[in-house]
């Protein structure tokens, strides 16, 4: 009944096909696909592609209804989680007429907790898309949403018990900050120095920076401070203010995220310090992508961390709910490294983020 | 017998004479005394050396003027400031003859008769709370949301026994309440909240409080300022039943009947000087008041002479209709007239004059006319009142009238503050104006730093008169001018007002002081329920023809 | 023997004490660009709590502000790129922008001011509303993501905060010129002795012939419009907006005025004191990111004991039990 073509190739392809990410007919329960396996925000526009064909393929004989908790749109990466899963929503509505999508936003995880509930009790939800805000309030939650039994697809931040969950897609934060460690390392040819401006001190950040600090492992790059800048321009610009009056010598800065990037740029070129370093951010923001596309010497890279992985959620538990696919399994995207060559893949200029 | 002789120059003989020394250490009955007591705030000193005793079973009366330091002086003995020099003594202890005491009241040697010396640092409010000894504040010191059960026992609760242990008994509370208000003859019910008693009521919840804690010296700072009549009574026949349960009491008043009444003995104190301590049987009220003041009081209310026929009509006022009143109500007052505004407490003075001035909206639809001076006028905010010259004294002088925690030039010029400012205040003109006030208006201070809060009652009115007579009103009202104050401050008031009204402006005074009324106004309105009952004049001004309009008896002839 | 004024001379005496430390830390510390940018960072905080010093003084409280900068900043944004695309010149841009920046937060500051004195509402309810919908509000505005000014209009537009005139950054001089201004008001004019009396005692003001609920709205507007002036100096500055803008502003704003010894029941405000606050908060900051002594960790731990510090010494009470 499906016109899928299913693969097991783990193709790296930007320009990715279907068939990249879809490994339906061969997956069961419990597989586990390592990092490798990459979604970039074309591939995903082409699954929605094909959700529309499944659609019509396949009309369902009575409503579903996804549940769908993320955080509120507080900062850039967030803003950018949102717009993504409005847009899936609209999309994947559109296409199944019998498909119900619920989305909800929370600013605290108590208060997601009690998304959750109405998610339950009111929507009657027959599978349930979270990222959770923190993982250890939420686990008790999703499991009673689970022994319900609703289908459970968790996204980026994994629950503190496994088991859980029916499929889990996230990035890899230990690897985003491997790949911008090592970029940075090469770059350096393995010694110079260099500051780091963190998020907020979460186990997110923490595995970032941990992968990072073990890229530099060995080398003779020498990280003189981190600081928090709590993932916001503000704090970015006046952190590296700081650090550029501390330090008379950084030749390399760690931003970890693009808005806090955004805030390091303005401090350099306040400072007229352009010329001694470069800046590695993340996430792929558009403004930092763009940057990169031109050729600006002070941020020569980015390392992605997609916001749309939401989107690729979104349509696996549809098509799990309309096909009836087994789908289960967990998908780990990676952290490529954005460059002035391949800047315009990642380049999306209608996206917020 | 002491021998009272009034003269300006022996007055440290008469301390010498009458003070009832004894040598370096208090009489053995006493309950609490202090010797040489002194008493600094900064560098000024404000008790310059006080002896006092108070014996078991007596009603001591403190007599002085607004900032004589009674207040001081008590709040020294209550342990609420701490003396800087002098001694101590208290030996509240022993048990009382005849007395009912609670369980465990005395640890201490029953027939412990010496006085154990407490010394200075170890005399704090809560070792004077131990010892027995309380003071009842002139503003009450209660939990308005609590009710009374819950105030009398608030900061030592009794709980239940065993696991209950862990929850209020507010079953005993309620009964123990309930015995404590039966022996003072009151019928609260203990559940009641307090904030729906009246002044009298909580009052007497706070005596009932002194109860509970088994209270043996109890202090009341002058507790009749804000009872009727009757209920002052009520209370008075209170104090005589714990004067003879053995308590010493000490008692401050401004009202001398008051303390002929009720006390023993008499202490007087001026400017922080003993002046001497008296059986009161020995005093006339004439003596307390040459005592207190220390020179000869000129006659209290000075004769202003009425307005002649011709005098222009200064304000009239037709059909103002305050919220809640039957009626409209309409007056007039003539150029250097006194009018005065008599009647019960709650007749409704305050609301007419506040709505008429635009503190306070008029009863919504109500349409009034008022001209002063002969020009019809809108007052519909205070403001208005203010630019046709027409001041208005609040009764609450503390809530409503001065800023206690604020500097007393700030005070002074806030009401006429445009006058001294262009685009920015002159500071110069604005002290020099104050400078003045001061002294027409005889302010005492300790200095000129201090506020307003920490000034005496009298001096604080003499603010508040200054502060609202610096924009020359040609109209002033004045809500119950003398509340609270000593007889002294009350004579430089009248006079101050006389002078307004020989000075050809009118004058309006609320009173629920009937001898003031009588004393000061050319003509009385009385009022009854909200409106006026009926105008007196002349000769028809006489105590007994208020009482008939203002409790209703007698109405203003339709 | 001289009595010191602690009222005064605690936070002052605070801010040479954390100056000094800074010095310590880092030889950095005393670079004029070091300097500059303290200078510089505190006057958004610091213009944003001499607005909160009249309200405070006068027994209110804004909890809007932060978000309200964060709505001005979006408009202004949104506003200067509309018009890119109708004026040539822009210099009348800009201009136009600040006459609408400062349109909005006297606005903003009036219905915060009305809703308190006309409504009823506490303001602490009313300023809490305000702060949800002014962050929603630019939040909606952008998406979720951020809003950014044109490139080139930033540009000439971000010489307001980066440029300099005697040495100081212009952003120092509107914190100075704002503060002066606020001097003068609280301390020489009627309208501060208004303040004064109305934080102190409502009833007594009212029964002073002054009107209270003008009082009070009057101060939510300065508030508003002291908001607008850091919009306008911050918008330069990174040229965007976001629902993370102005973040915890208003507790910062609320802190740099307790520091400086202002009452927070009303009735007693210091400007100087306020500017002081300022200064102090943003050196806890700055000195934190200029040494590794602290565990990032601590962060918070430092700035909480650093303020209570700062605020005991300013009310002296441990001078009371002596």
């Amino acid at each position: 009944m499906i016109n899928y073509e299913m693969t097991a190739v783990r193709a790296r392809s930007a320009h990715g096909s279907l068939g990249v990410m879809l490994r339906l007919g061969t997956l069961c329960a419990g597989t586990f696909i390592s990092a490798a396996c990459l979604f970039a925000k074309r591939s995903m526009l082409t699954l929605a592609a094909s959700s529309l064909l499944l659609a019509a393929v396949a009309p369902t004989l009575h409503a579903q209804t996804i549940g769908v908790s993320i955080p509120a749109a507080t900062h850039g990466w967030a803003g950018g989680l949102n717009f993504h899963a409005e847009q899936t929503k609209a999309r994947l509505e559109g296409a199944n007429p019998g498909l119900k999508v619920v989305l909800v936003t929370a600013n605290s995880a108590s208060e997601q907790a009690n998304d959750l509930e109405d998610l339950v009790a009111i929507h009657r939800m027959d599978a349930l898309v979270i990222l959770p805000f923190e993982s250890a309030p939420l686990t008790g939650p999703v499991r009673n949403a689970k022994r319900r039994g609703v289908f459970v697809t968790v996204v980026d931040r994994g629950l503190s018990e496994s088991g859980i969950h029916d499929v889990y897609v996230a990035g890899n934060n230990a690897e985003m900050g491997r790949v911008s460690g090592e970029y940075i390392k090469e770059r350096l040819d393995g010694s110079g120095k260099i500051v780091v401006l963190r998020g907020m001190p979460t186990v997110i950040d923490e595995q970032r920076f941990d992968g990072f600090m073990s890229a530099l492992e060995g080398s003779n790059v020498e990280v003189l401070d981190d600081q928090y800048a709590n993932w916001n321009r503000d704090d970015g610009f006046t952190v590296m203010q700081d650090f550029l009056s501390r330090f008379s010598e950084i030749d390399a800065v760690w931003a970890q995220d693009d808005d806090i990037a955004i805030g390091v740029i303005q401090a350099v070129r306040q400072a007229r310090r352009q010329e001694e370093l470069f800046i590695v951010g993340g996430g792929g923001m558009k403004d930092i992508v763009k940057r990169v596309m031109d050729g600006d010497e002070l941020t020569p890279v980015d390392v992605l961390y997609p916001p749309s992985m939401i989107s690729t959620a979104m349509e696996l538990t549809a098509l799990k709910l309309i096909s009836d696919t087994p789908i289960e399994g967990e998908y780990i995207l990676g952290s490529p490294l954005i460059t002035r060559e391949n800047a315009e893949d990642y380049y999306f200029p209608d996206s917020p983020f | 017998m002491v021998q009272v002789t009034i003269d300006d120059a022996s007055n440290t003989a008469i301390a010498g004479t009458a003070h009832e020394s004894h040598g370096n250490t208090p009489p053995r009955d006493s309950l609490l005394a202090v010797q040489k007591l002194k008493k600094s705030y900064g560098d000024i000193e404000v008790l310059h050396g006080i002896d006092f005793a108070l014996r078991r079973g007596e009603v001591h009366a403190i007599l002085g003027e607004n900032g004589a330091g009674k207040s001081t002086l008590v709040k020294c003995l209550a342990g609420f400031e701490a003396r800087n020099e002098g001694q101590l003594y208290v030996n509240t202890k022993q048990e009382f003859s005849g007395a009912d005491s609670g369980a465990g009241s005395s640890t201490i040697a029953d027939n412990a008769v010496s006085a154990q010396l407490i010394t200075a640092k170890d005399w704090t409010h809560a070792a004077a709370e131990a010892a027995g000894v309380v003071l009842i504040h002139q503003e009450f010191n209660l939990a308005e949301q609590l009710s009374v059960a819950e105030n009398i026992f608030l900061g030592s609760e009794l709980r239940g026994r065993g696991l209950a242990s862990l929850f209020l008994d507010k079953k005993q509370m309620i009964d123990l309440s309930r015995d404590y208000l039966a022996t003072l003859h009151c019928t609260i019910d203990p559940a009641t909240l307090v904030s729906s008693l009246s002044v009298a009521d909580k009052q007497m919840v706070e005596i009932a409080k002194t109860l509970a804690k088994d209270a043996r010296v109890l202090i009341l700072d002058e507790p009749t300022a804000v009872l009727t009549q009757k209920e002052s009574a009520a209370l008075f026949e209170l104090i005589d039943r714990l004067r003879g349960r053995g308590v010493g009491i000490i008692f401050i008043s401004h009202k001398l009947e008051e303390i002929e009444r009720i006390a023993d003995r008499i202490t007087v104190i001026r400017d922080g000087d003993l002046v001497g301590c008296y059986p009161a049987a020995t005093l006339s009220k004439d003596d307390m008041a040459r005592l207190m003041v220390g020179r000869e009081l000129s006659s209290l209310y000075p004769k202003v002479p009425a307005p002649h026929e011709s005098a222009s009509v200064a304000l009239s006022v037709h059909g103002l209709h305050v919220a809640g009143a039957s009626a409209p109500e309409s007056f007039e007052l003539r150029r250097g007239e006194i009018l005065a505004f008599s009647g019960l407490v709650g007749s409704g003075r305050t609301a007419l004059f506040e709505t008429l001035v635009g503190l306070r909206p008029a009863r919504s639809g109500s349409e009034s006319k008022i001209f002063v001076q002969g020009n019809e006028v809108r007052l519909t905010q205070f403001a208005d009142a203010r630019a046709n010259g027409i001041a208005y004294l609040t009764k609450d002088r503390k809530g409503s009238g001065l800023l206690l925690n604020k500097g007393l030039r700030e005070n002074f010029s806030l009401f006429a503050l445009a006058q001294f400012a262009g685009v920015l205040i002159d500071t110069r003109a604005e002290q020099s104006a104050f400078d003045k006030a001061v002294d027409t208006f005889d302010i005492r201070m300790r200095d000129t730093g201090v506020v307003a809060g920490n000034l005496s009652g009298g001096n604080q009115q003499k603010l508040l008169l200054a502060k609202m007579l610096e924009t020359e009103p040609d109209i002033v009202i004045v809500d119950e001018p003398t509340r609270g104050i000593d007889i002294g401050t009350k004579s430089q008031i009248y006079h101050f007002l006389a002078e307004l009204a020989a000075a050809g402006k009118a004058l309006v005074i609320l009173s629920s002081d009937m001898s003031e009324v009588i004393g000061m106004a050319h003509r009385v309105a009385v009022m009854h329920q909200g409106n006026i009952a009926g105008v007196l004049s002349g000769n028809e001004i006489t105590e007994h023809e208020i009482m008939r309009y203002a409790t209703g008896l007698k109405a203003a002839a339709a | 023997m001289t009595k010191v004024d602690f009222k005064t001379a605690g936070p002052f005496i605070a801010l040479i004490a954390l100056f000094i430390l800074g010095i310590f830390v880092n030889d950095a510390f005393l670079s004029a660009g070091n300097v500059s940018n303290i200078l510089a960072r505190s006057s958004f905080i610091g213009i944003v709590a001499i607005g909160a010093t009249f309200v405070i003084t006068t027994g209110g409280i804004d909890l809007s502000v932060g978000s309200m900068a964060a709505f001005i900043s979006g408009c202004m944004i949104l506003l200067m790129n509309a018009l890119m695309a109708k004026i040539d010149s822009f210099v009348t841009i800009i201009f136009l922008a600040i006459v609408a920046s400062a349109a909005i937060g006297a606005l903003a500051g009036m219905i915060n001011g009305l809703l308190t004195t006309k409504a009823k509402i506490e303001a602490f309810i009313v300023t809490l509303g305000t702060m949800g919908i002014y962050r929603s509000l630019v939040t909606y505005m952008a998406d979720g993501g951020t809003l950014s000014l044109n490139f080139t209009l930033g540009d000439v537009y971000s010489e307001v905060y980066y440029g300099t005139l005697l040495g100081l950054p212009y952003p120092v001089w509107v914190f100075l010129a704002v503060a002066i201004i606020g001097y003068v008001l609280l301390n020489m004019t009627v309208f501060g002795r208004h303040c004064f009396a109305v934080g102190s005692n409502e009833s007594v003001a009212h029964y002073s012939a002054i009107n209270v609920d003008r009082v009070k709205t009057a101060t939510y507007i300065l508030q508003g419009l002291c908001v607008s002036i850091a919009t306008i100096i911050y918008v330069p500055r990174l040229g965007s907006a976001s629902g993370q803008t102005g973040i915890l502003w208003e507790l910062e704003a609320i802190a740099a005025v307790i520091i400086g010894g202002t009452m927070l029941k009303g009735g007693y405000g210091r400007i100087g004191g306020t500017v002081v606050g300022a200064l102090i908060l943003t050196l806890i900051g700055n000195i934190l990111n200029l040494t590794d002594a602290v565990s990032n960790y601590l962060n918070g731990a430092v700035q909480g004991v650093i303020v209570i510090v700062a605020v005991y010494l300013q009310r002296g009470a441990w001078r009371a039990k002596n």
